[in-house]
This record gives C-alpha cells, sequence and structure tokens, in this order.
C-alpha cells in the first residue's frame, strides 16, 4: 500500500487569481479617482443626486428580483429538462423561444402587467433567462459519459439524480451563465425604462439627455460602474475563484 | 434468473446496436457468449473499436441489448473508470460515501466506512482533499475506494491502469490483487496489456473488432500468486500475445 502525498495546490492558479483580483480593483480605482475629480471640480453640480439615486435603486432593485426569478425558472426548467429524456427533443425549441427579439415582446409585458416595475421586472427575467438556462443545459448534455455512468451506477437515479448530481454538476455554468444574463437584464431593464417611461435609471437618463443635462447621465453610468463592480467583486468573483478551483481538472 | 452454476454472469449471443445519423444503426456487440464464474478475475482484451467498454455498459445496464440474453446474478455492480469519473464538487471522503448516501445511509456510519476504504486504498490521509487536488493515481484510489465502499459483488473496471504511469499502475495493481483475495468479489476488467492480465486473471476473453465479438477465451492455469518472471508465465505471455497477433 503506497502514502501518497496530495499534489501541491498550483501556484500559478493562485497567482491568475491575483493578478486579476489586483487588476480589477487598480481599474475600479481609477474609474472613481475620475468620478471623484469630476466632483471636486464641480462637473457634477446640476445634476439632481436625490433623484439619481433613487433611479439608480429601483433599477439594481428590479434587476435582483429579474434575476431571483430567472434562476429559479432557467435552473428548474433545465434541469428538468436535462433529467428527462427530451433534452435534444426540447433544445431546438428553446433555441427558436431565445432567439425572438426580446425588446419586440414589451408590448405583450405592458399588456399584462401595464406600465408598472413589475412589467419591467418580468420582462427583464424573460431575458436573462436564456444565458442561465442554456448553460445548464448545455452542461448536462456535454458532461462526461463516465461521470453520468458513476452517478447511475452508485444510485444517482429517478428524481434523486437532480440534486445529487444534475445540480452541483452545472454549478460552474449556472454562474457564468448568471453573469451573462446580469449584463444582458441591465440592459433590458434600462433599455425599457427608457422606451416606456417607467421610473428608473433608464427613464433617469433619457430625461437628462432631452433636458441636455449630459452630466446626469455620466454621474449615472459612474454610479452604475460602482455597483457593477462591487456585485462582481462581492458574488461572482469569489463563486468564480472556488467553482474553477473546485472543477478544475 | 437463477443461480444454479455457480455463476456471476452469463451472456448468451448478446448483441447491441448504436443509432447512427442514418438511423440504420451500427452493430456494436455482435453474438457475445461468455460466463463468469463466481468469485473469479476474468480480463477482456481486445483492439481498439472492438466494443469492450460497449460491453461492460450492457453488461451493467447502462446500455440496452438488442438481442440474446444476460443473466445477472449480481446485486451491487462496482465500477472503476479510465478516467476516473470522481464528482469533483465532493471530497474524496464523500466521493467514496456517494453510493452509501445513494442507498440511505446515515451519515456518520456511510462516513466511518468510507473512511475505512480510503485508507485501505492508502489514501486516508486525503479523505478531505478535492480531485482537482489529487494525481492520476490517487484519483482512481479514490475512484476504487467508492466502488469498495458499496461492498459490490461484481467489481466492474474500464481499463483502470492505462491513465496511470508504470510505478502507479504496479502499486495499484498489487493492491487491486489484494483487494479482490480479501473481498472475494468478482472481478471483471478491461485491460489491453497482456502481461497484467495473465498476472491477475483467471480468465482472459479476446474481443476482435467490426463488429465486436468474442474472438477467443483463454484460462490462465497459473498457481497464485503468480511469479511474474517464471517460465510458465512468459508461457502463457507468448500464447495470449499470438491469440491477439492472430486476430490484428
Amino acid at each position: 500500500m503506497i502514502h501518497s502525498v496530495a499534489h501541491v495546490q498550483t501556484r500559478a492558479w493562485h497567482r491568475t487569481h491575483l493578478t486579476r483580483h489586483r487588476r480589477a480593483w487598480l481599474l475600479m480605482t481609477c474609474i472613481l479617482a475620475v468620478a471623484l475629480l469630476c466632483i471636486a471640480l464641480g462637473y457634477f453640480g446640476t445634476v439632481a443626486w436625490p433623484s439619481l439615486v433613487d433611479a439608480v435603486l429601483r433599477t439594481t432593485y428590479r434587476l435582483v428580483f429579474a434575476y431571483g426569478i430567472a434562476l429559479v425558472l432557467g435552473i428548474g426548467i433545465a434541469l428538468l429538462v436535462g433529467w428527462s429524456p427530451f433534452t435534444d427533443m426540447l433544445f431546438p425549441f428553446f433555441d427558436i423561444l431565445q432567439n425572438l427579439p426580446s425588446f419586440a415582446m414589451i408590448p405583450l409585458f405592458i399588456f399584462f402587467f401595464g406600465y408598472t416595475s413589475q412589467m419591467i421586472i418580468f420582462f427583464a427575467a424573460s431575458s436573462i433567462i436564456w444565458p442561465i438556462l442554456f448553460a445548464v443545459l448545455t452542461a448536462i448534455r456535454n458532461a462526461h459519459k463516465d461521470l453520468s455512468d458513476a452517478a447511475t451506477i452508485f444510485g444517482a437515479r429517478g428524481l434523486r439524480r437532480i440534486p445529487f448530481y444534475l445540480a452541483p454538476l452545472s454549478f460552474p455554468a449556472m454562474l457564468t451563465g448568471s453573469i451573462v444574463g446580469i449584463a444582458i437584464g441591465w440592459e433590458a431593464i434600462i433599455g425599457a425604462e427608457i422606451i416606456t417611461n417607467v421610473a428608473g435609471f433608464g427613464d433617469f437618463i433619457r430625461e437628462a439627455s432631452v433636458s441636455g443635462v449630459n452630466q446626469a447621465s455620466i454621474a449615472g453610468t459612474f454610479a452604475i460602474l460602482l455597483i457593477v463592480f462591487i456585485l462582481n467583486r462581492l458574488v461572482w468573483a469569489p463563486l468564480l475563484a472556488e467553482s474553477s478551483k473546485r472543477y478544475s481538472e | 434468473m437463477t443461480d444454479s452454476n455457480g455463476m456471476e454472469l452469463v451472456l448468451s449471443r448478446v448483441s447491441a446496436r448504436f443509432p447512427d445519423e442514418d438511423h440504420k444503426g451500427v452493430t456494436a456487440l455482435k453474438d457475445i457468449s461468455f460466463s463468469v464464474q463466481k468469485g473469479s478475475f476474468v480480463s477482456i482484451i481486445g483492439p481498439s473499436g472492438a466494443g469492450k467498454s460497449t460491453l461492460m455498459r450492457v453488461i451493467l445496464g447502462l446500455m440496452p441489448h438488442t438481442s440474446g440474453t444476460i443473466v445477472r446474478n449480481f446485486f451491487r455492480p462496482g465500477m472503476v473508470f479510465q478516467n476516473y469519473a470522481l464528482f469533483p464538487w465532493l471530497s474524496a471522503l464523500d466521493n467514496a460515501a456517494f453510493g452509501l448516501r445513494m442507498s440511505g445511509m446515515p451519515k456518520d456510519n456511510r462516513e466511518q466506512i468510507a473512511h475505512e476504504k480510503l485508507k485501505e486504498v492508502g489514501l486516508g490521509h486525503l479523505a478531505h482533499s478535492y480531485p482537482s487536488e489529487l494525481s492520476g493515481g490517487q484519483r482512481q484510489r479514490v475512484g476504487l475506494a467508492r466502488a469498495l465502499a458499496i461492498s459490490p459483488d461484481l467489481l466492474v473496471m474500464d481499463e483502470p491502469f492505462s491513465n496511470l504511469d508504470t510505478i502507479t499502475a504496479e502499486s495499484l495493481k498489487a493492491d487491486l490483487l489484494k483487494i479482490w483475495r480479501s473481498y472475494g468479489m468478482t472481478v471483471l476488467m478491461v485491460n489491453h496489456l497482456i502481461p497484467d492480465s495473465i498476472e491477475l486473471s483467471d480468465k482472459v476473453i479476446i474481443m476482435n473488432t467490426h463488429p465486436g465479438r468474442v474472438q477467443e477465451t483463454l484460462s490462465i492455469p497459473l498457481p497464485r500468486p503468480r511469479d511474474t518472471r517464471s517460465p510458465q508465465f512468459f508461457r502463457e505471455v507468448d500464447l495470449l500475445t499470438e491469440a491477439v497477433r492472430a486476430i490484428s
């Protein structure tokens, strides 16, 4: 019997991770420095800050809700379809649905929910869901046959296959799908707010642009960048780091 | 299915087809017939494309066969994979305990058993490491511990040494022989190394390609433990080499 020693954790991986971490902080520090400089020089003097903060918070709140709905539905549908024997049959169906131009669906959402926050949330969820659903489904479809066989042989059969095999298997895909989905979500929410005049950051920058107060749009963009950075550093970066460490070959 | 002849597994004229693009299907296995006695060690060798891995999947019910009969007298099959097939999100301990967890065993019990199996394969000190932190040989040992943890009556091994370096493979082979003797289970192993097959097996099944079929079955009459440097051993290697050459 041989007593093996653990592989030394690759230092290269740690170095890469650290370098990315430092670069992200450096970039954000530069952006913040520019924003503070603009404030110090009085460039943002005409900006209505309380309205801007309110608009940014409304949009962020909608994004969080829309992402929550898309995550639950996207993962739920993908796991059920991936578990069923109909994955290959349903894939083209989802592909067609995904390719429907999302902004063309806004009238449909207005019909059901009116010019409300719920309308924006459900519209955004309908855009965020696709990258999550496809990432998870693709991960399940492309899983190594041996891994699937191992799960079956050692008892992950029937519905137990979902929590014990399919869900953990698709965790890295869920992460990357979420990151792409959130980016699409910002776009969908701000775009819908601009189009429908429902109060939020999109409506705020439209108003600012029409009134010729471009500083308000720029200040708002800085605020959104800050939120994206905080979300990235506090949520996605640690989860991605853990996922790439755990799931790497 | 009855266990009348002390057989763990009997295949009679088993064929299997893969669906292909023009829906005609490709015959992967044709008229495969052999039997495996309980407690024996049987190796299957043959060229690539002979359907060895497909045969393992058919035997374990992971893939349907299109004709013929399979008598399965085993109830808890375990499998060790060429590519380890460990769950990357689980530690070595949780991987080893996976089958027990699926059978509903309480956490304390299954972790105790899994820890014992990891110790048995020399990895007790790495129980909390994840597969990505282990070498190929260590991963294969975790795979073996996972299979042993469920106390299998049939252990199927699909080229378990082919991704390992010679030293690791030799050490794992020695451990496997010890484990097989102490557990008394039946082992069915796909292998591609003739000396390994002679050293380990009671019987060697040689498969041929297009379609996958049994070409010849050889019994290895050497006493155990086997002396891999004895003239009798080399004679068996020569016989098997000749049989393999005849099909290539």
